[in-house]
């Protein structure tokens, strides 16, 4: 049924995110698109070296999140699917729209589990994709 | 005439603030290609890169004969760093999590800075050889700080290699991969950059002055003493830039950056930011500060360890409330008890 999933996270319960997403896979063959967006926003006035040094941080982190990604993925017990990293920049929503739209995917893997207070104060990047999103969105209750 | 001088405290403060970025930007870059290893620039712009207005400030109030300004804005920056800026920070991220090596380090060395600030502040006004002391110590830890991130970085470049490589593969690397600050290679020193750093001293000196300026006329006007000024305004004014990459940093999830900026900070704030003046002039102490500013400090030093250890390594939304709370309460008593 879905032959082409675009999995998101931000490092945090990866587990069960993969866990979730291979649940669906089963012995299809299945094309995933593993997604990391380095949010590079910042308020004014912080200082440009340090910017840097966020944007810098923060591709290591994806490089490492999408590099745990594969190695679950791509492990011989899944051969049935064909995995692929891909790491954008800018608002996460965003990107996660943008990039499932380009690639036409079947269907969106995130996490969800924030709390009331945590929503309010940082906001839900997956209620966003909830409401742009062009195919089918599987939230990993998470929290 | 007071919202003149109002305008006047904030423009100064965008001035500094910019003005200290611009400076640090450039002066790397001058660095870089002076050979300068990235590892030491990095290290060091960080550390300096969120205190220069505190540092400028402090120093511009002490040569011009306001001393009590410049070490208030020291003492309230680093109270104002730890309960305000990590009290908001944990209570909006909801959690800060620490890297125990790092944050052992980087702890001590606030307490130790702390601890011999209120050692000196014991002996009277804080002369030369306390000074003397103070800037090797901020050297020391300089050397430790360096010594550390080169161990970081020639663990980690090996592994990311073999990740940026697989990304490559995939034709996903969509980003600009920015480690630059890495990958720059020796450039020549351009005439632009040495004159961005011109203009960087130039603003840092003339935002200094207005900003100490406008913050001692204010209290002239409303007859709020000069350390009250120091400790409240100007503090949480020139910690704007630790604000920002503290509370910015935590939701984003870089922890170590987060708890890592207050804690350089505070640590170049008192070897640096009352250690240079010292140099130079003797920076007179006020009584309060050394029985109630100072002590207070170390409390919230040790306040701050103490709601790690109980969050099991993490600065957790609780913590950070019960640090907001404690600010307001030295606030108070500050400014209604002590006057």
């Amino acid at each position: 049924m879905y032959e082409k999933i675009l999995v998101a996270t931000m490092g945090e319960y990866m587990d069960p995110i993969i866990e979730h997403t291979l649940d669906i896979i089963q012995e299809r063959e299945t094309e995933v698109i593993g997604i990391y967006v380095v949010e590079t926003s910042v308020p004014f006035l912080t200082p440009k070296k340090v910017k840097e040094m966020m944007a810098a941080e923060l591709t290591r982190k994806g490089k490492e999140i999408l590099d745990s990604m594969r190695q679950e993925f791509q492990s011989p017990q899944h051969y049935m699917v064909q995995f692929r990293g891909v790491m954008r920049e800018g608002s996460p929503a965003d990107e996660i729209v943008k990039v499932a739209e380009e690639e036409g995917v079947d269907l969106i893997v995130l996490g969800t589990g924030k709390n009331l207070v945590d929503k309010r104060l940082l906001g839900s990047v997956s209620e966003k994709v909830v409401h742009s999103a062009p195919c089918t969105i599987l939230l990993v209750r998470t929290g | 005439m007071i919202i003149a001088l109002i305008g006047l405290l904030a423009i100064s403060l965008i001035i500094v603030i910019k003005s200290a970025d611009v400076f640090v930007d450039n002066i790397v870059e001058i660095g870089g290609a002076l050979g300068i290893s990235q590892i030491i620039l990095g290290v060091t712009a960080s550390a300096i890169g969120t205190s220069l207005p505190e540092f400028g400030s402090a120093m511009i109030a002490t040569l011009t004969g306001s001393a009590d300004l410049g070490v208030g804005t020291v003492i309230g920056s680093n109270i104002w760093n730890i309960a305000g800026i990590l009290g908001i920070s944990a209570t909006v991220a909801g959690v800060i999590r620490t890297n125990k090596e790092g944050l052992t380090r980087d702890w001590l060395m606030m307490l130790g800075t702390g601890l011999i600030l209120l050692f000196f502040m014991l002996f009277g006004d804080i002369s030369w050889p306390a000074a003397l002391v103070m800037v090797i110590a901020y050297c020391f830890y300089l050397w430790v700080l360096i010594k550390a991130q080169r161990k970081h970085s020639e663990g980690s470049n090996k592994d990311e290699k073999i990740q940026e490589e697989q990304l490559k593969e995939d034709n996903a690397l969509e980003i600009d991969i920015k480690q630059k600050v890495e990958e720059k290679s020796k450039k020549e020193i351009n005439r632009k950059t040495v004159a961005y750093v011109i203009v960087g001293i130039a603003g840092l000196i003339m935002g200094c002055r207005l900003l100490v300026y406008s913050a001692d006329e204010l209290g002239n006007i409303f007859g709020v003493p000069e350390m009250i000024m120091g400790l409240f305004v100007l503090a949480v004014g020139t910690s704007i830039p630790e604000l920002v990459v503290t509370l910015t940093s935590a939701m984003k999830g870089l922890h170590d950056l987060s708890i890592g900026t207050v804690l350089g900070s505070n640590t170049f704030n008192i070897l640096i930011g009352i250690g240079v003046p010292a140099l130079l002039l003797s920076v007179p102490v006020d009584r309060i500060s050394l029985t109630f500013d100072a002590p207070v400090m170390i409390f919230v030093t040790i306040l701050l360890m103490a709601l790690i250890k109980l969050g099991k390594g993490k600065l957790n939304r609780l913590g950070g409330i019960i640090l907001m709370i404690t600010y307001i309460a030295y606030a108070v008593v500050r400014i209604f008890v002590f006057g």
